[in-house]
């Protein structure tokens, strides 16, 4: 198990160096658009020179030098965790994720509880009572919910409030939503702010993966009520809540796991969607107002350490998926 | 005499009964057959039929270079036979002269109109096209990638295979859409670098079924008698792979559309400055969301009450779902048929 997790991480790290390479490739597709795009929104030095703001751009972004040079400086700046400073607001990119790091792993691991919350005791009922009118209404309502993509029902969700029940979420940074690191204010956590901003978009996406984790997590119900061992149970005179909750939810439950660690990826995603509709001040959100101003430091960055964190959580769902069921051995 | 009669009258042996093929059930049949197997593939199908419908339209002018959407194939396309007015058409209030912002449906305006005052179904139709052509070359682009990487990956396994795979790992550890994102950015906004985009994200998932059914039909004894009688690697995997995995392909290529046409409508809602402004769902929808002053909280919204822009939510939302239903239903069917065991996603 050592020697998998070692060869695993070592594994890991060559596909977080072709991560990062392509990220750097991308970056250099169409430089000439890229710096004209910001030399339009920076103020020129000179303006008499109107190559002024765009060989400004270009030294910023480290353009002036060979590629080979680039490449060389841009590896050496990672090995430091130096992703550079935005252009607009000049704050330090790794310092920034961190800040803004809380809202949105909140709102992830919220989503996520939702989702088993909802998607468990319907996949329950739905497998144990197949083929019933219950079973039907509740797989039509998750087909529905599969349908509907997470921002179409976030639209409709706030569009909703706002006008029957005269209700948005507040307006907040994320030094009063989420002191993480602790700031200098001192001013702890704001519950009740937080709660109003995290319940909706929880809700909204927490559904739509609540309906992928629960046609799963019915289909390896039926599967393993068919077993012999839940047979046994069953003959043996145990109560039907012990023989479903504990014979058989279970084994169950272990490849939802897998499915949930999947979805990460997807949540990632959604998440994204989801903090810049209902401005949840996360990474997400700071991400798409970057794009609207051609921030490119900051996507770049954004793009890296998520892609580096999905990488390794990956990792962690095997080793957990490993440690649940100890049939599994990893070579 | 005798063999004049013979031949005259030859004996007459019974006619053999005539062989009757069994009657080849005909497409009716056979739909219906589709229909009572399979009636959510059906209902998908349906709507995907209605799609195709609404992207159809008259051919203007001869072959000219191919620009998505509105030249599919080299033609280019007038106005779709669905829509009533042109996308851009700009409509004004008889009595006042003003632009009708926000109408109410009506029988001139079936869903309304925008806040330019432009004709919601029409916008939605124009939309259609764009969502099915992108997500058409999207596909074909993620398909022919995809298809190539998994079957020479899967083929020639041993360190090539390792070093494709890691580099198709990191490909995947990205979040879709925030490469997505950082694609449209480079590049002026353009539909090509939208479809080229969303192919690219596609590629992985792609190879990974492919070159999963490839590892599979690469010891089946066929490829053996291939590699026997001489056939070259190159000649191996087309001629005598490619035929063999074409079911999964076209399953993987149906379920794709989907998933495709929602990350165009989530890209065209997240980012719409940068993705082209011809009519989108995506657009469309964004377009509303900022309707909503998204603050401050408990602040009464009376101003909003009997604005009618929840009709342009509706069918641009709506449009959304459906289509994605509507892909992924039929894509699942058909997936059921041609080959149940794979599994996508």
């Amino acid at each position: 198990m050592q020697q998998y997790i070692l060869r695993r991480v070592l594994l890991n790290l060559v596909v977080i160096y072709f991560v990062a390479t392509l990220v750097f490739l991308l970056l250099r597709i169409d430089t000439n658009y890229v710096v004209t795009q910001r030399a339009g929104q920076t103020q020129s030095t000179d303006q008499r020179d109107p190559d002024a703001a765009k060989r400004l751009v270009r030294k910023d972004l480290g353009l002036d030098k060979p590629i080979l040079q680039q490449y060389w400086i841009y590896l050496g700046d990672l090995a430091q965790l130096d992703l550079g400073e935005s252009f607009q607001a000049k704050d330090d990119v790794m310092e920034e994720i961190g800040n803004r790091l809380g809202p949105s792993l909140e709102l992830g691991l919220l989503q996520i509880m939702v989702a088993l919350v909802v998607a468990v005791p319907i996949g329950i009922v739905s497998a144990i009572r197949q083929d019933s009118i219950v079973d039907y209404v509740l797989r039509f309502v998750s087909i529905a919910f599969l349908g509907i993509p997470v921002f179409v029902l976030a639209v409709f969700v706030l569009r909703g409030s706002a006008i029957w029940l005269n209700y948005t979420p507040p307006l907040t940074t994320y030094k009063d939503l989420f002191p993480f690191p602790p700031f200098e204010t001192g001013r702890g956590v704001d519950i009740w702010t937080n709660l109003q901003i995290m319940f909706m978009p929880a809700l909204v996406g927490g559904l739509g993966t609540g309906a992928i984790i629960m046609r799963f997590l019915r289909s390896q119900m039926l599967e393993v009520m068919r077993q012999d061992y839940v047979r046994t149970a069953w003959a043996k005179g145990l109560r039907e809540r012990v023989v479903i909750l504990r014979h058989a939810l279970k084994n169950a439950l272990i490849p939802v796991l897998t499915v949930v660690g999947l979805l990460l990826g997807t949540i990632v995603s959604g998440n994204v969607i989801l903090e810049s509709i209902f401005n949840v001040p996360g990474i997400g959100l700071w991400v798409v107002n970057a794009i609207g101003n051609l921030d490119y430091p900051v996507v770049q960055g954004v793009v890296l350490v998520v892609a580096v964190t999905l990488v390794f959580v990956n990792l962690m769902v095997d080793i957990t998926y490993a440690w649940l069921d100890p049939r599994i051995r990893y070579g | 005499m005798q063999a004049e009669d013979q031949q005259a009258q030859p004996v007459v042996i019974a006619a053999p009964q005539e062989w009757t093929l069994p009657k080849r059930p005909s497409v009716a049949a056979n739909l219906w057959k589709f229909t009572r197997r399979k009636p959510l593939g059906a209902f998908g199908m349906l709507i995907v039929i209605t799609m195709l419908a609404m992207t159809l339209g008259t051919p203007k002018t001869a072959f000219g270079a191919p620009e998505l959407p509105s030249r599919p194939l080299g033609f280019e396309l007038g106005k779709p036979w669905l829509a009533r007015y042109d996308a851009e058409a700009i409509f004004r209030d008889a009595n006042t002269g003003r632009i009708a912002r926000y109408n109410e449906p009506s029988a001139t305006h079936w869903l309304g109109t925008d806040k330019g005052g432009r004709d919601t179904y029409s916008r939605m139709v124009f939309a259609a096209r764009r969502s099915l052509f992108i997500g058409l070359w999207a596909l074909m682009f993620a398909t022919v990638v995809g298809t190539a990487v998994g079957v020479v990956s899967a083929y020639f396994r041993g360190w090539l295979d390792t070093i494709v795979q890691r580099i198709m790992d990191a490909f995947q550890a990205f979040p879709a859409l925030l490469i997505l994102i950082l694609l449209v950015s480079l590049r002026p906004p353009s539909l090509t670098i939208l479809a080229f985009g969303l192919g690219f994200v596609g590629v992985t998932s792609v190879q990974r079924i492919v070159r999963g059914v490839v590892l599979s039909t690469r010891e089946q004894p066929f490829v053996e008698a291939a590699r026997v009688i001489g056939a070259t690697d190159l000649r191996t995997m087309v001629f005598h792979i490619l035929p063999n995995i074409m079911a999964p392909i076209i399953v993987v290529f149906s379920i794709g559309l989907g998933a495709v046409i929602l990350a165009e409508a989530a890209l065209a809602f997240i980012a719409p400055q940068r993705v082209p402004q011809d009519p989108s769902w995506g657009i469309m929808l964004q377009q509303t969301r900022d309707a909503i002053p998204p603050f401050p909280p408990f602040a009464s919204f009376t101003i909003l009450e009997g604005k009618p822009e929840g009709y342009h939510t509706l069918a641009a939302g709506g449009a959304i779902a459906l289509a994605v239903l509507g892909f992924n239903l039929a894509g699942d069917a058909l997936r059921d048929v041609l080959d149940p065991r794979l599994r996508v996603g």
